[in-house]
């Protein structure tokens, strides 16, 4: 009677003791996440599979073999519409990487400005630069590349009266014309003199670095030096028959002839999205700056340094430690954003891909995998490239 | 010796001090000015530059905008006739109820007051200071609230499960605002009030008998006044303008803060399963653009649903908005949680507290509240960024500013809705994010 009471009592804080054994707990948790994850993944698929086979549209990527058939308004590899939806995709990332880096390039310029700005001792200069921020970032991205395709840029003159740069650059309500560059035979060798130059710049400058950390003054020599290399390409580029000439846009009836274009649709897209997050670099640039310690400036001018050389010296480099995290990261924003010209009708991935080649073909899932996939595989190569370089920053603190 | 003399009458020969350098004006407008704005010679110029900028930028809009407006005209033609370089600010106004509630039909617009009139007058006593369980009044909130929310904004016949939850929800504000007026007059909550004449019955649990007793009594009261009243129904398809924006992204961002928190958690969580399928989550949704996951939820969602489930476009939509917010909001989360000293875990588990009971008891309160600003700051993305449901056709504000421009009366007025409606985001998030502003500093001082 008692030992059966016992064995009872036993066998219940057997019990207790597994439910409350928090190792078995996690695992039975892990095993229902995952149990649950199955299910969820089986019912989509088998749902997937049903529609497919209703709609008569097997699983494949075959159509990418498959002609297109319709033009791309703008393009800076060759296409046209007898090719297949495989051009049509690298039509799309590179035109949406293009772009990206446009637009990462200036905003980050003018970014830096903005945020330099706010700092100003100027109290006018100081509040245009709030005010500048304010404004564009709190006023959605869309509204903006919106009013500058319809409002500005389609409004512009027609090509006979369009605004002339110099009669080199013209913009007008079908784009922008630029000279473009003609390489011709002797090219070869100014682009290796180019290429020699720039590796001999660099390692001047290293040159130049280490002699000033081990004796206090600038080099002497890298001045001179530097010169006999510009001296250097010159020459080479004159030897060879000076190999470059450029193509200037010339009217020619209703339009322009030669030179480069880029459509409205991307002259708009561009300058909304360089303002737009040349806004937030800024706030991120002055949070960079006003996040070093106001001692370092009072130091760096007790020991007696110029202004522009605490600028270079000890301002930039902590402030870039602060800065380029954030930075990265609107990198990154921006080349996801830049999908938002397909609200103007910018030929980049999602306008081409997954709006015009998904209604043609009617391959939603393969599309919307191969678009994601892109985005993944561009944002996942910025942020380690980038987070490797941060790194090296960060490290040299120790 | 006689180098000492010379140097002794060196000494005592008088030597004038320098001149004292002349007053600096620096009080007053003037010293004012010359320290902020005329400092220098590239001070002044810069300030010269500026001032000649934002002349050359203001006056133009300024007479555009204000001075050659035209307020009330019948077209645009009259507009230009009126004046030719000039905004024709009519169109907006004319079109101004579609802006807000787009095409919902005009003699029903009162039911979408209503509605946000009854979300804000639910959220209010949470600025209350002296009612307790706040936390309860919240989950209740974003439980109920869309019910009721969607009962009043649809309309028709909506089923007896919808009409118990309306019910249930109204049920629930009633007793939340007697509540209200009983702890400022009494100091205790209806059901503090009945729970000693529950007590012989119920024992220890005569509390939440009570509270439970009076719900469903003011339930029934609530079934019976309302049984006959049926609203004219409004289908998905007429909801549009500012009304379609608020409901997408407030929404998301109620529905965005559970679903952050659980894969906040999954991430930091110890089990390895768990873990790598948060962070798969969360970095798969921030890696792509928003767009494309609109896209993906009006061309592939229909796929993934039997053919015989009927969704709307408004669904879909809003299902991918809450995933997309929820992935950002798991990283804010998790910076909330990076910023709780690890003492407070600790000791949470030294005095025998469970995990979920040390997260919801000890960490969450502290992280949310650390994190309120950044809360605030992701809601105006996600309210900015709810414009791009109008690329994939959802009549939200910016498709019906869009569309004032087709209309024959306005044709080919296209700046003035986009300024109006960008005026009108400005003033909203620029409101929320001085909040936010106002908030930290709050916090930070409370510290």
């Amino acid at each position: 009677m008692v030992d059966s009471q016992d064995g009872r009592n036993a066998s219940k804080s057997r019990l207790k003791k597994l439910i409350y054994d928090s190792s078995l707990r996690s695992k039975a948790i892990q095993f229902f996440v995952v149990l649950v994850t199955l299910g969820a993944t089986y019912f989509l698929i088998s749902n997937i599979v049903n529609n497919l086979r209703q709609m008569e549209l097997p699983f494949g990527f075959g159509f990418v073999w498959s002609t297109a058939g319709f033009d791309v308004s703008w393009s800076l590899i060759p296409y046209d519409p007898s090719m297949s939806y495989g051009n049509v995709y690298l039509v799309g990332i590179v035109n949406t990487l293009v772009l990206s880096a446009l637009i990462i390039f200036c905003s980050t310029v003018l970014g830096f400005v903005v945020g330099i700005m706010r700092l100003s001792k100027n109290l006018l200069v100081a509040q245009f630069a709030r005010w500048y921020v304010e404004f564009f970032r709190n006023v959605p991205l869309l509204i903006q590349i919106v009013f500058w395709f319809i409002v500005v840029f389609s409004t512009l003159p027609a090509p006979r009266q369009s605004y002339g740069i110099l009669d080199l650059f013209f913009l007008n309500n079908r784009g922008f014309y630029f000279p473009s560059p003609v390489f011709e035979e002797g090219f070869l060798w100014a682009l290796i003199a180019i290429i020699l130059g720039i590796v001999a710049f660099v390692v001047l400058r290293k040159k130049s670095e280490a002699e000033r950390k081990t004796t206090g003054y600038p080099w002497r020599f890298f001045y001179p030096l530097l010169a006999a290399i510009i001296a250097f390409v010159a020459i080479v580029f004159i030897l060879s028959g000076t190999p470059l000439s450029w193509i200037i846009p010339v009217l020619q009836g209703f339009n322009f002839e030669g030179g480069s274009f880029i459509p409205t649709a991307f002259v708009a897209a561009f300058v909304a999205m360089t303002i737009y997050r040349s806004a937030s670099i800024g706030e991120t640039v002055r949070a960079g700056i006003q996040a070093i310690h106001k001692g370092q400036l009072e130091a760096a001018t007790a020991i007696g340094f110029p202004p522009v050389q605490t600028l270079r010296f000890i301002i930039i480099p902590q402030a870039a430690r602060a800065i380029l995290p954030p930075l990265i990261n609107l990198w990154l924003t921006i080349v996801k954003e830049s999908s938002l010209a397909v609200a103007i009708g910018f030929p980049e991935l999602v306008s081409v891909f997954m709006q015009t080649s998904l209604n043609q073909t009617g391959r939603a899932i393969e599309i919307v995998m191969m678009v994601m996939g892109f985005y993944m595989c561009a944002s996942l190569t910025i942020s380690f490239l980038l987070n490797q370089y941060n790194k090296r920053i960060q490290m040299q603190e120790g | 010796m006689d180098e000492q003399t010379t140097a002794k009458t060196e000494l005592l020969k008088f030597v004038p001090k320098p001149d004292r350098p002349p007053i600096v004006i620096s009080h007053g407008i003037a010293g004012w000015l010359k320290k902020h704005l005329f400092g220098g010679f590239w001070n002044t110029l810069l300030t010269i530059a500026v001032f000649t900028l934002l002349y050359l930028l203001i006056k133009p809009f300024l007479d555009w905008a204000v001075i050659n407006a035209v307020w009330s005209a019948a077209n645009r033609r009259e507009c230009m006739t009126v004046s030719p370089d000039g905004a024709c600010w009519a169109g907006v106004i004319r079109w101004f109820n579609n802006l807000i509630y787009g095409r919902y039909p005009d003699l029903l617009q009162w039911r979408v007051n209503l509605g946000f009139g009854i979300g804000i007058i639910w959220a209010l006593p949470l600025a209350l200071k002296r009612l307790k369980g706040k936390l309860q009044i919240g989950v209740a909130g974003v439980v109920l609230y869309p019910f009721v929310a969607a009962y009043i904004f649809l309309g028709g016949e909506r089923g007896d499960f919808h009409y118990l939850v309306f019910c249930l929800g109204l049920a629930y504000l009633i007793l939340l605002y007697i509540d209200v007026a009983l702890v400022h007059t009494r100091g205790k909550k209806l059901s503090q009030v009945f729970d000693r004449y529950l007590e012989p019955i119920f024992g220890k649990r005569s509390a939440v008998a009570s509270f439970i007793l009076i719900m469903a009594l003011i339930t029934v009261l609530c079934l019976y006044i309302f049984r006959g009243v049926e609203l004219e129904y409004v289908s998905i398809e007429f909801w549009g303008g500012l009304f379609l924006t608020v409901i997408i992204s407030g929404f998301s961002i109620t529905m965005a803060l559970p679903i952050g928190i659980m894969l906040a958690l999954g991430r930091r969580s110890t089990m390895p399963v768990l873990r790598w399928f948060s962070i798969a989550t969360i970095e798969l949704v921030r890696s792509v653009p928003m767009i494309t996951v609109l896209f993906m939820s009006v061309t592939m969602m229909p796929l993934f649903f039997p053919n015989t489930m009927d969704l709307n476009k408004l669904a879909q939509v809003i299902i991918a908005v809450c995933v997309f917010a929820g992935a950002y909001m798991a990283e804010t989360v998790r910076g909330g949680l990076q910023s709780i000293p690890k003492g407070q875990f600790d000791a949470a588990m030294s005095i025998g507290l469970g995990y979920w009971q040390t997260m919801f008891l000890i960490i969450l309160p502290q992280a949310l509240r650390a994190m309120i600003p950044n809360i605030v700051t992701s809601f105006i993305s996600l309210f900015k960024d709810t414009t791009l449901v109008s690329i994939i056709g959802l009549f939200d504000i910016m498709l019906m500013a869009r569309n004032i421009s087709i209309d024959k009366n306005w044709f080919g007025l296209h700046s003035e809705p986009l300024v109006a409606i960008s005026v009108l985001f400005f003033v909203f998030c620029y409101g929320m994010s001085q909040y936010s502003q106002r908030l930290e500093r709050k916090l930070n001082t409370s510290r």
